[in-house]
């Protein structure tokens, strides 16, 4: 990328930003909204910035961030093992592919009243939440990837001696990993999103108890300003994902 | 080196198979049915096909698109159960699974696109057991040998199809397989190159006197590379006839090669004569 087109993708980026803020901004003056219903874009700004001065603050964030990583990775190995298993023996998917057809469509917030009956405000019941989600999502995207591996790989593999389990890992794992890696992406975002429902549902601290806390005060402002970061760590995990995959199948 | 001819000479190699020239310990396809059975019904390919190849023998498959081919070689590697009949290697059914002898161009050249292209073609060597020091230095030689010396830190997807093919033949070639299997592996090489590829490839097989299945739509490359032309029919194949190519014929001037191209074409059904336009 040239450095003019670099620079004119920031300059277009911020623009839409202001467009945003400039509606924002608009729609107060125009309707002469109260501060309890819609706070201007600088006060946001302003309870942003306290918000970052705070300890507690950023315990919320941290606790949001632990139940999302243990979450992803669990649900991630778990799905990725049990996608494998299906992808390779189609027998296996016989039997346990209507089960994850059906549990799928459980959406994750739909199980957040059982996992508060059943962990309590606990951090094991956000945990589950985010593992579940992202789970579905790994098990669906490996075992079709696994499935669509250019059938030529594997004979390739056993004509250059492998036997069968290292075709699994060595060829067909690995020649499936770029349709995994968009799959672990997408299951960022959805994990990161169960994170927060959850917490908006039953917890004892997080991002989205510090918003339901700050709501019932009547806190626009800093709803706001949680919803924003929410936003960004959102986009910055998913970046992340995206990132070290285009790192590692660099080819 | 002993030049090639009809009948295989014995290997220059000590180690060499004492029963040379015996179709017991080459390839055979005895009796041999297939037929693909999909959702929509059942399609033969093969119809009753026999034949042998000796050891050290080279057999050059030329039949019309579609009519099994392509088969024969997975049927020889093991890929494929045939429906009826049995394939032999060395006078063993030849079973699913990795099979030390063999080695096999494919023709989509199926590199591993994480792997390097030395490293696609090292990976075999380093599975059956060489060092990994050897295998990288085998591998750099073959990579020379079709022409791709400098290219073995590319991945293959920087690769144009006709490379990609030719990497996949060092794959093949850096095994010294004693079956090589060969589907098709200049068919996406531009001309040039392929004739230097075939002259190439007949001085490695020099080397090691594999038995060898080729299988190719070009009758030239044929009656050049092999020690018989076994002539597919149109599906379901049988064998329509087997034609033997001696030294003589290779000599694209001489009157053997007119005479072994006509009669290969006109095995094959294809009407050449256009001298009376």
């Amino acid at each position: 990328m040239t450095d003019r087109t670099r620079i004119s993708r920031v300059v277009l980026a911020l623009l839409g930003v202001a467009i945003v803020v400039a509606v924002w901004q608009g729609m107060i003056s125009y309707y002469g909204l109260q501060r309890i219903v819609l706070p201007t874009p600088v006060e946001v700004a302003s309870t942003l910035g306290g918000l970052f001065v705070s300890q507690s603050f950023w315990h919320d964030v941290l606790v949001s961030l632990r139940e999302f990583v243990l979450g992803y990775v669990i649900g991630g190995v778990l799905g990725i093992v049990v996608g494998t298993i299906i992808g390779e023996r189609p027998a296996i998917r016989m039997v346990i592919g209507p089960v994850i057809e059906a549990l799928r469509f459980i959406v994750p917030f739909a199980w957040i009243p059982l996992t508060v009956l059943w962990f309590g405000t606990s951090l094991t019941g956000k945990v589950v939440l985010v593992a579940y989600a992202v789970f579905f999502v790994m098990v669906v995207t490996t075992a079709r990837s696994i499935a669509t591996v250019d059938p030529t790989l594997s004979r390739v593999g056993t004509m250059l001696g492998m036997r069968p389990l290292a075709i699994a890992f060595k060829v067909h794992l690995r020649a499936a990993a770029p349709g995994i890696a968009s799959g672990a992406k997408a299951a960022a975002a959805l994990g990161w999103i169960a994170v927060v429902a959850a917490e908006y549902i039953g917890a004892s601290a997080g991002l989205g108890v510090m918003i339901t806390n700050a709501s019932m005060s009547l806190a626009t402002a800093t709803v706001i300003g949680g919803m924003v970061v929410i936003g960004v760590i959102g986009a910055v995990v998913s970046w992340l994902v995206g990132y070290a995959a285009r790192v590692w199948l660099n080819y | 080196m002993p030049e090639l001819t009809t009948v295989p000479k014995p290997r220059t190699n000590p180690s060499s198979a004492p029963s040379e020239g015996n179709p017991e310990q080459g390839l055979s396809f005895e009796r041999i049915s297939h037929a693909y059975v999909a959702a929509n019904g059942r399609t033969p390919v093969l119809d009753n096909v026999t034949f042998s190849v000796m050891p050290g023998q080279v057999a050059c498959v030329v039949g019309p698109s579609g009519c099994g081919k392509s088969t024969l070689l997975g049927l020889a590697a093991g890929f494929i159960r045939p429906t009826a009949g049995v394939t032999r290697w060395k006078g063993n059914p030849v079973e699913s699974g990795a099979n030390p002898d063999l080695g096999m161009a494919f023709q989509q050249p199926g590199l591993f696109p994480w792997m390097t292209v030395r490293q696609n073609v090292a990976v075999g060597l380093t599975t059956r057991g060489a060092a990994r020091g050897d295998a990288r230095r085998r591998a750099d030689e073959m990579l020379a040998t079709v022409g791709l010396a400098g290219f073995g830190d590319a991945y293959p997807n920087q690769l144009s199809g006709g490379m990609a093919q030719r990497v996949g033949i060092a794959r093949a070639l850096a095994l010294r397989p004693k079956l090589l299997l060969m589907d098709e592996p200049f068919a996406s090489v531009d001309a040039f190159t392929r004739l230097k590829l075939q002259a190439e490839f007949k001085a490695l097989l020099k080397l090691d006197r594999p038995t060898v299945l080729f299988v190719t739509h070009d009758v030239s490359e044929a009656i050049l590379l092999g020690d018989i032309i076994i002539v597919m029919s149109a599906r379901p194949a049988s064998v329509e006839k087997i034609i033997p190519i001696t030294r003589e014929d290779r000599d694209r001037a001489g009157p053997g090669y007119a005479r072994k191209m006509t009669e290969t074409l006109k095995a094959l059904g294809v009407e050449t004569d256009l001298s009376h336009d």
